[in-house]
């Protein structure tokens, strides 16, 4: 039931709820967004949740199909790989890989990006422009052959490439919080605060960040399905996760072998994958349409 | 003031590619085994051969002037032998690259003609289930993962129904020399009997690879051109020569178009880094001789020669392009010069 | 480029078509595709041993002195016409075929026919230390493991088409080694011209023979283009040109025939062959093939050099729970190293069976109560006598843990696995041998001689007096009963010693597209596609 309004009063909602209120109308985004509080808690949650366990081999269940095949059998429901493993079991495990690793890579970079971004949208001079356009150029290096640079010198293995996602998501974090960072510095208010006698960390702590905070969000969802599809990418193609690990993208490169047999030991990861990426841009495109429905109000 | 520019723009290039040899060269040393064997790519090497491999790289010297030497080898073409061939480098890279350039190009070219009027069509027709429709695929391969993707694709054109080849550029029953390294030109040069059969036969095998490849820059170009000309349609100038009376058609050419195009000028070098990432995907999958393949097989062969020579080429290449489309959307768009 | 229109209309008709019927354009109908598992060694057989070097280039580019008949192994004449035994049977006599041309190539034009100077340039690389070439290989395994320089004592050319072998003892298998791919006869023209151009490697690399096929170009990892001899002493191939697509990887070897880039592949996963025999357009071969895979103890190293530890690890493994999930039953469980159709097969042979206690008991007996550390080799690639080393190690793992025993697996890429193993790095290996001919010397002398072990063959690096005496008895004996009698000793020897662990005797299989003829699968040696043909 509707609120009832007696008085006629001005209703000015906080910046936060009004994007709320825009993203949620978007029924698409809002569907995303739910999906990827879903795979979160998945993430997190997959050691208890799994059926089986997802490394745990049986030969005598290998590539059985899925239960709604007539072999299938329901206490598989997605069926099993060639050794024998659970598939839903790894598909739950293997969303703490390539989507719950993603988050914390993106996360991570985005900490270094913000204070990186900060240092050089803050200063200004040769010296920072210098710096600036250094990273932009140098930094476009693609991902993967930054990932075969660092698995080289250090070794295959999901660590490794975390780092090289890292490495390679930073410009982008960097270059959207300077550029950020100076328009807001053209601001009025930010001039008033500081005729006002507020120091550069005040100024940056208490004026700037609450205005780019949702920018700072927009750049995460984006980088956040690069990511996504990077550790899938080199899970793929064995340079990082190593099997047995439960990566979708290294469990898609483990069951090419099947791929006559048992098709669904190919497709079903890959659509994980899909659907994690799916909901990241539903999300992203989403709150980038509230955004400027808010500016636009 | 375009001189300085340009100046300016050179000087920070040449600063970049400095900062890169510097990383190529210190690759040797991080690069795990004999740092001897990482500069020059040989295997077994005597006692004798050493000390006068030595004396060439400088390791007896500073790090400053085996960096010299580094550089004064990668001019000479004088690169390190790979450890799998025992080839120089440099040969085997140029032997590879005109297959990944080739590949880039058709796809790149697939996602301009593709993209960009499905970008416009969507823009025009905002909110409509036209725009709908386009936007809705463009999320879709935006998302969707190149090598899921790509196995999708030959699981039903390859394996299933039989229509097109799984891998390589052409059939091995075809000898075609090599000229320019581009598969369809050097066949149309050559003279042998079959030159047609081949031709088709090329184009069978570009086809799955260009179509996997072009479906990520074809979304991005379709989200940004739509991006772009809804910006450049609500713009005030827009309103005032549809208030002169021309029609959509007119504004959307003369005033519309050339405004929107400008900044997917700056996207599609933003946009070329993910390219060689997803062109070396693409290359491993459909076993397509390029350069991605070449440096993933080197990868897995520990063949460290290869892959300090791989990531120069492919870097320079990268910060090549990136340096070429800034230049031109600064030449195109007044908005940009700060001149 | 000319209009574009009809070339289009042309080219979208092409693909509709061939979704229908593949609708070959002519250079594809006289042209055959083999799409083979890896890379050849060399392109002379006399260095090397392995199947897929051997199915590449023996039977295309070379003949030998004697063949193998396909059909029930008998020895029939080949490059040499006739042949006579002396009565004490150290001396053979063969007359060589008149009008047998050599390849011409782009780096070889022959100015004459074979004759026995050929036969002698190519067996004196082998027997004398003085040849021009013996030097420019380390080994010749074959020949090396079964002693070969040692039993042939001289070797003279009698006249332009005959030449004499005499042995230092007789030995029943001297023809059937010479009925091996490995006896490859080459040019000794060409030899001397390498020698005057001091290239002298070529002679491996750039081959000259007088098989059906001659060689154009080799690409290493990539490919090998033969074009078919026109000169060929025996009906001529019906394919102007085969190329062998070198394609390691077994889901695109399939991927490559489904879509008939390949028309012919080998060695398909056990797993597939229901899949692909569904198929209209394809057909299975199948062939009960001699060969065997096993698993080597390296028995230099302890505690394999303890026959109790030996023994107990062979009744560890569920050998019919491996047969089911590596081979998918299409293989027989092997007691010994020779499968049961061959002629000196000991049916009476103990079956090992599966006893984990014994297992345990025996460990302990030998000193290992907590068992023990090992390694176990597992071979990458698909092979012929085991389609899935690496699946194996993990079963065999498993059963390992159970009586105690922690097994490491380790790998390489195939060549680096081979050095390695030449090497005597390995604990135990998963490995095994396809047969070269139809004697059974043929697999109990290179598998486990002494000299074997020397060569690289013998991977258990077993070296016993008893067994060796045994076999050689063996060839030493004309009568085919006494020889028998030999061979049972020495399997029986052999399952009591246990260097190695017989698995399985694998079927061989191919698939091919349902339009090529003519290509059936030796079971004595290489592919051979001299005969083969291709409908529309």
């Amino acid at each position: 039931m509707k609120k009832l309004r007696l008085y006629y009063e001005e209703h000015n909602k906080g910046p936060f709820k009004l994007l709320w209120k825009h993203f949620s109308q978007q029924h698409f985004a809002f569907f995303g967004f739910i999906m990827l509080l879903l795979l979160l808690s998945l993430a997190v949650l997959t050691p208890f949740l799994t059926p089986h366990d997802p490394y745990l081999q049986n030969s005598q269940l290998l590539l059985v199909p899925p239960s709604w095949q007539n072999s299938g059998l329901v206490s598989y429901p997605l069926g099993t790989d060639d050794l024998g493993r659970d598939l839903m079991s790894r598909l739950m495990a293997g969303a703490s890989y390539t989507f719950g690793l993603a988050v914390l890579a993106v996360l991570g970079s985005l900490l270094v990006g913000v204070i990186l971004g900060a240092l050089s949208g803050m200063s200004k001079g040769v010296k920072s422009s210098v710096f600036n356009h250094l990273l932009d150029l140098a930094l476009t290096i693609p991902s993967l052959l930054l990932a075969i640079v660092i698995v080289a010198v250090l070794g295959p293995g999901l660590m490794n490439t975390i780092w090289a996602i890292m490495l390679a998501l930073l410009p982008q974090f960097v270059h959207g919080v300077r550029n950020a960072i100076q328009q807001q510095l053209k601001q009025d208010y930010v001039t008033a605060y500081r005729l006002d006698g507020a120091s550069q960390r005040q100024l940056l702590l208490f004026v700037i960040f609450p205005n780019i905070w949702e920018q700072l969000v927009l750049m995460f969802t984006m980088a956040l399905s690069t990511a996504v599809l990077d550790i899938a990418a080199l899970g793929f193609l064995s340079i990082g996760a190593q099997s047995p690990t439960a990566e979708w993208g290294s469990m898609i490169a483990d069951s090419l072998d099947s791929i006559y047999l048992a098709p669904w030991t190919v497709a079903l990861p890959g659509l994980m994958i899909f659907i994690t990426v799916l909901a990241v841009n539903l999300v992203g495109d989403g709150i980038r349409v509230a955004m400027k429905k808010r500016r636009e109000n | 003031m375009m001189f300085h520019y340009l100046l300016r723009r050179m000087f920070l290039l040449s600063f970049v590619f400095v900062a890169l040899t510097v990383f190529a060269f210190s690759l040797g040393y991080l690069f795990p085994g004999d740092v001897l064997g990482n500069f020059t790519g040989l295997r077994n090497i005597s006692p004798a051969e050493e000390i006068v491999l030595r004396q060439q790289l400088g390791l007896d010297e500073s790090y400053w002037q085996q960096y010299i030497y580094f550089n004064q080898r990668i001019i000479d073409g004088n690169w390190a032998l790979s450890f799998s061939s025992q080839q120089n480098v440099l040969d085997e890279i140029i032997n590879v690259m005109p297959a990944t350039l080739e590949l880039a190009s058709y796809a790149l070219l697939i996602s301009l003609v593709v993209g960009i009027p499905l970008g416009i069509v969507a823009a025009v027709r905002k909110d409509k289930w036209l725009d709908k429709l386009i936007s809705g695929f463009a999320l879709v391969g935006y998302s969707i993962p190149i090598f899921w993707w790509a196995l999708l694709l030959i699981m039903v054109f390859s394996l299933t129904l039989g229509w097109l080849p799984t891998s390589g550029r052409l059939s091995v029953l075809y000898e075609i020399p090599t000229f320019s390294g581009f598969m369809l030109p050097d066949i149309l040069l050559s003279n042998v009997p079959y030159s047609e059969e081949a031709l088709f036969d090329a184009i069978r095998h570009l086809l799955l690879p260009s179509l996997v490849l072009a479906t990520y820059p074809t979304t991005v170009m379709i989200r940004f051109t739509r991006e772009s000309m809804l910006d450049v349609l609500e713009q005030n100038y827009i309103k005032t020569a549809r208030a002169k009376g021309l029609t959509r058609l007119q504004v959307l050419y003369t005033h519309g178009l050339r405004n929107a195009l400008l900044p997917v000028t700056r996207q599609v070098g933003l946009q070329f880094s993910t390219l060689i990432t997803l062109a070396m995907i693409t290359e491993v999958i459909f076993s397509w001789p390029g350069i991605g393949r070449w440096l993933i097989d080197s990868i897995y062969q520990r063949n460290f020669p290869a892959i300090q020579g791989g990531v120069l080429v492919v870097s320079s290449l990268v910060i090549a392009v990136n340096m070429f489309t800034e230049i031109l959307h600064t030449l195109l768009n007044p908005l940009a010069r700060k001149f | 480029m000319k209009s574009f229109g009809p070339f289009a209309a042309v080219f979208l008709l092409s693909i509709a078509n061939s979704a229908c019927q593949p609708v070959l354009p002519t250079t594809r109908v006289h042209g055959l595709v083999y799409c083979a598992e890896g890379s050849p060694e060399s392109f002379n057989p006399q260095l090397v041993t392995s199947g897929t070097t051997i199915d590449a280039i023996s039977q295309h580019l070379y003949d030998r002195l004697l063949d193998i008949n396909p059909d029930n192994g008998e020895l029939i004449p080949g490059l040499a016409q006739s042949w006579t035994i002396s009565e004490d049977g150290l001396t053979y006599r063969f007359l060589l075929r008149q009008g047998v041309e050599f390849h011409q190539t782009r780096y070889f034009s022959p100015t004459r026919t074979l004759n026995a100077d050929d036969v002698q340039f190519t067996f004196g690389r082998l027997l004398s230390v003085q040849h021009p070439f013996h030097q420019t290989a380390t080994e010749y395994p074959y020949f090396d493991s079964v002693e070969w320089q040692q039993l042939v004592a001289k070797l003279v050319v009698l006249g332009p088409y005959e030449i004499e072998f005499t042995l230092s003892k007789p030995d029943s298998s001297f023809l059937s080694t010479l009925a091996t791919d490995f006896a490859a006869i080459l040019s000794a023209e060409y030899g001397a011209q390498l020698i005057s151009n001091s290239s002298m490697a070529d002679l491996d690399q750039l081959p000259v023979g007088t098989g059906p096929f001659l060689f154009r170009h080799y690409q290493k990892d990539v490919l090998i283009r033969y074009y078919r001899h026109p000169k060929y002493w025996r009906q001529l191939p019906a394919m102007e040109q085969l190329v062998i697509d070198i394609v390691p990887d077994n889901t695109k070897r399939i991927a490559k025939l489904l879509t008939h880039e390949c028309d012919v592949a080998p060695i398909p996963r056990l797993a597939e062959l229901s899949l692909l025999s569904q198929r209209d357009d394809f057909v299975v071969d199948a062939q009960t093939s001699m060969n065997v895979g096993y698993w080597a103890f390296n028995t230099r190293m302890p505690p394999f050099d303890q026959v109790k530890v030996r023994q107990a690890l062979s009744y560890a493994i569920n050998k019919s729970n491996i047969l089911q999930a590596v081979y998918f039953g299409q293989a027989e469980p092997a007691n010994s190293l020779l499968p049961p159709n061959s002629w000196a097969y000991d049916k009476n042979l103990n079956i090992q069976r599966y006893d984990p206690l014994l297992a345990k008991k025996l460990l302990a007996e030998a000193g290992y109560p907590e068992g023990f550390q090992m390694d176990i080799w597992a071979m990458p690639v698909q092979r012929l006598y085991n389609p899935n080393a690496l699946k194996m190690a993990e079963l065999i793992q498993a059963d390992l843990a159970q009586i105690g025993v922690r097994a490491k697996i380790v790998s390489y890429e195939w060549n680096t696995f081979r050095r390695k193993l030449r090497s005597g790095e390995h604990d135990s290996v998963l490995i095994g041998w396809s047969a070269d001919n139809a004697d059974p010397d043929n697999f109990l002398r290179p598998l486990l001689s002494c000299a074997a072990a020397i060569s690289g063959s013998n991977r258990a690096n077993w070296c016993d007096e008893t067994y060796d005496e045994l076999i050689a008895k063996a060839v030493h004996t004309p009568v085919l009963e006494d020889r028998r009698a030999f061979y049972q000793q020495a399997q029986q020897y052999q399952a009591e010693q246990m260097p190695l662990v017989p698995i399985a005797h694998s079927k061989r299989f191919q698939v091919r597209s349902r339009n090529i003829s003519g290509v059936r699968i030796n079971p004595y040696g290489g592919i051979n596609f001299t005969a083969a043909g291709k409908s529309l």
